[in-house]
């Protein structure tokens, strides 16, 4: 398991279009991947529960990959929250 | 009639179509065969999503990307790991799969519509959606199918889901009426997007309206009118033929500056009352808000909207407009305006009590959360703040007075804001009116109310039947208060509008130009028109026809020569 920190930067949180993105990101690696706010932990691959967690702009979230392409999972997770997740 | 939200502009006239929500029941039942259950549904839900991207592409082609988005959100909805697993689990348990599907669906919609944000409660319609999709392919139904229609249908249904809108024959289309939805919902959007006139949460429409009825859709008044007669139905035809007529010339002055024949600019804005509203000011081509009532964060809320509250409403609209003027009106509670936690007392005579900058004042805690949220505002756009009901020096002293202490106080917290943010008033009573010339050294800009100031001049209440004639604009006694304060504005050096419906008055607008005017503010929808208007006379016409105009004696006369001279 590995695991990085990064900063949601999306003025209006993580919804449809960002959460979206997000986890059909994270759909393409077999890694579980998880997203731990200060207060939850959800599955990162499930774009319905990270828009019901809702983790506002400028929270720190760590994320955790668990899994045969960890490495590349956390990179490309922490690379597309700190772009903004094309916003 | 029936009244309903005014959600998309036009009339639509047709023959009503009574589209029937699918009969979705199931008896539900424990499954012997996990695993074949969970094929059952993994195939429905691969239908379901074939399905919808044919939908998404049709969408990206007849609507338009950001429509079809919506769709290709459904399908990674639907797709959700989470959900699945958690619908895989209840069959593994014995439940059937639409058993599961359903408990699974309802609970993510309850989660979506119990958060505090609008944009998250939204997604809690969008599942729902996707449930009926899902449900009716593992049932064998089909959903309600709105892509074949015969010419001039007006569709009566009792919620237009997003997956409906997609399918949608749009050419075809004259209406669409509802039983719910708000102005924000998806249907709304895409209405508005294809430009159907549509009305929205019409309670009871559905079984109103019966298959081959002829039906009027006033989308830009609210307004359904089922099995109208011959007299009604030829005057909204009228009405449609003109709108159409209209709506197509006034294109010609999108995008344009607003200016006189003679090059005089001019500024044409629009007036809001939420931060929903700036789509639609800005969609009409506003070149900035001249008028945005803050009442509405004070009558939506069961107590008084915090600082941070109010500072996040101002900003998204100071931030929308790009550094075009957002002229924002502090509170103006009493008079019609009661807001019940406020414990505001009962008065005989409402309209000449304790309201607006005079309950403010006496306020003052009260009123300085709202200034700050004001100065903070100010630092994302050019947001101005006005002041209602002004009728002495003193008031607007007092005000500013408060907004200094603000600043000091924002000052010590390090807390960002414009230094030279401007204070303005409401021209909005006669006492006003007659001291213009000493509240111009005192204020930043005037921004004239005519719906008060014709009230409180002519002593008239519009809603009131008797008097109601006494209450126009036309009157030399209101023209005289008008051009005094214009005048005396000009002369101050200081910018002078107006936010009263008078401004979008094509009559009135000449004489505003010829005493020198700079904004008109209306309400959205409003605003090409005007633009032209202003583009049709020059100043040295305008003057001509002010100085005829204030020769005479009585409102009529008044009227007659405006007329006479409309262009």
């Amino acid at each position: 398991m590995v695991s990085d920190k990064a900063t949601l930067v999306n003025p209006q949180g993580l919804h449809m279009r960002p959460a979206g993105l997000f986890a059909s990101t994270m759909g393409k690696f077999a890694s579980d991947v998880t997203i731990v706010a200060p207060d939850k932990e959800v599955n990162g691959k499930s774009p319905m529960a990270l828009m019901a967690a809702g983790i506002p702009c400028g929270t720190e979230v760590e994320v955790r990959a668990d899994g045969p392409d960890e490495q590349e999972a956390l990179a490309a997770a922490i690379e597309l929250i700190k772009s903004g997740l094309g916003e | 009639m029936y009244e309903g939200v005014n959600a998309s502009e036009g009339i639509g006239i047709g023959t009503v179509m009574v589209a029937v929500d699918p009969d979705l029941s199931f008896e539900a039942h424990q499954v012997d065969d996990p695993a074949a259950e969970k094929e059952r549904y993994q195939a429905a839900l691969s239908v379901f999503c074939e399905k919808t991207q044919a939908q998404a592409d049709h969408m990206k082609e007849t609507v338009g990307e950001a429509e079809a988005e919506i769709m290709s959100g459904h399908i990674l909805l639907a797709q959700d790991p989470g959900m699945t697993d958690q619908i895989n689990g209840m069959i593994d348990g014995g439940s059937c799969a639409e058993q599961a599907l359903v408990e699974t669906s309802t609970m993510f919609e309850n989660m979506f519509l119990s958060m505090d944000d609008e944009m998250f409660r939204l997604r809690a319609a969008d599942i729902a959606d996707i449930r009926t999709g899902i449900l009716a392919e593992l049932l064998g139904k089909e959903v309600i199918d709105l892509s074949v229609l015969p010419a001039d249908t007006v569709i009566a249904v009792h919620d237009l889901t997003p997956s409906m809108t997609a399918t949608i024959d749009h050419e075809h289309v004259a209406g669409i009426v509802t039983e719910t939805g708000g102005r924000t919902s998806h249907s709304a959007i895409i209405a508005r997007a294809l430009e159907i006139p549509a009305v929205l949460s019409v309670p009871g429409i559905c079984s109103a309206l019966a298959n081959g009825m002829t039906c009027i859709v006033d989308g830009t008044k609210g307004v359904v009118v089922p099995d109208p007669d011959e007299e009604t139905l030829n005057g909204y035809r009228e009405r449609a033929a003109a709108l159409v007529a209209e709506k197509e010339a006034l294109e010609a002055f999108r995008g344009k500056e607003s200016v006189t024949a003679d090059g005089i600019k001019k500024i044409v804005a629009a007036n809001i009352g939420s931060p929903d509203d700036v789509e639609a000011a800005l969609a009409h081509d506003a070149e900035a808000i001249g008028l945005f009532r803050s009442e509405f964060l004070f009558m939506d809320a069961k107590e008084l909207p915090s600082e941070e509250d109010q500072f996040k409403a101002y900003r998204t609209v100071a931030e929308a407009l790009k550094g075009a003027p957002v002229i924002i009106r502090t509170l103006d509670v009493g008079g019609d305006k009661a807001i019940p936690y406020l414990n505001m007392q009962e008065e005989e005579n409402p309209f000449m009590g304790y309201r607006a900058v005079r309950y403010c004042l006496d306020n003052a805690d009260q009123y300085k959360v709202q200034l700050r949220a004001l100065l903070r505002a100010s630092a994302f756009g050019d947001v101005k703040i006005m002041v209602p009901l002004v009728t002495c020096v003193e008031e607007i002293r007092q005000v500013k007075v408060l907004v200094e202490e603000c600043k000091a106080e924002l000052d010590a917290q390090g807390v960002a804001f414009n230094r030279d943010i401007e204070v303005g008033i409401m021209m909005e009573t006669p006492a006003a009116a007659n001291i213009a010339d000493l509240l111009a050294k005192e204020s930043a800009f005037f921004s004239i109310g005519t719906n008060d100031l014709t009230g409180y001049t002519m002593a008239a209440d519009r809603g009131n039947d008797r008097v109601g004639y006494l209450y126009s604009w036309y009157y030399p006694a209101v023209l005289r208060s008008i051009k005094n304060i214009i005048e005396s504005g000009v002369a101050a050096g200081i910018m002078v509008g107006m936010c009263g419906e008078a401004a979008a008055d094509p009559l009135l607008d000449p004489l505003l130009i010829s005493w020198g005017m700079e904004e008109f503010s209306m309400s959205a929808p409003s605003i090409l028109r005007a633009r032209k208007t202003i583009s049709q006379w020059t100043k040295a016409e305008a003057d001509e026809l002010a100085e005829r105009a204030l020769a005479c004696a009585t409102a009529e006369e008044v009227k007659a020569v405006l007329e006479a001279a409309a262009r």
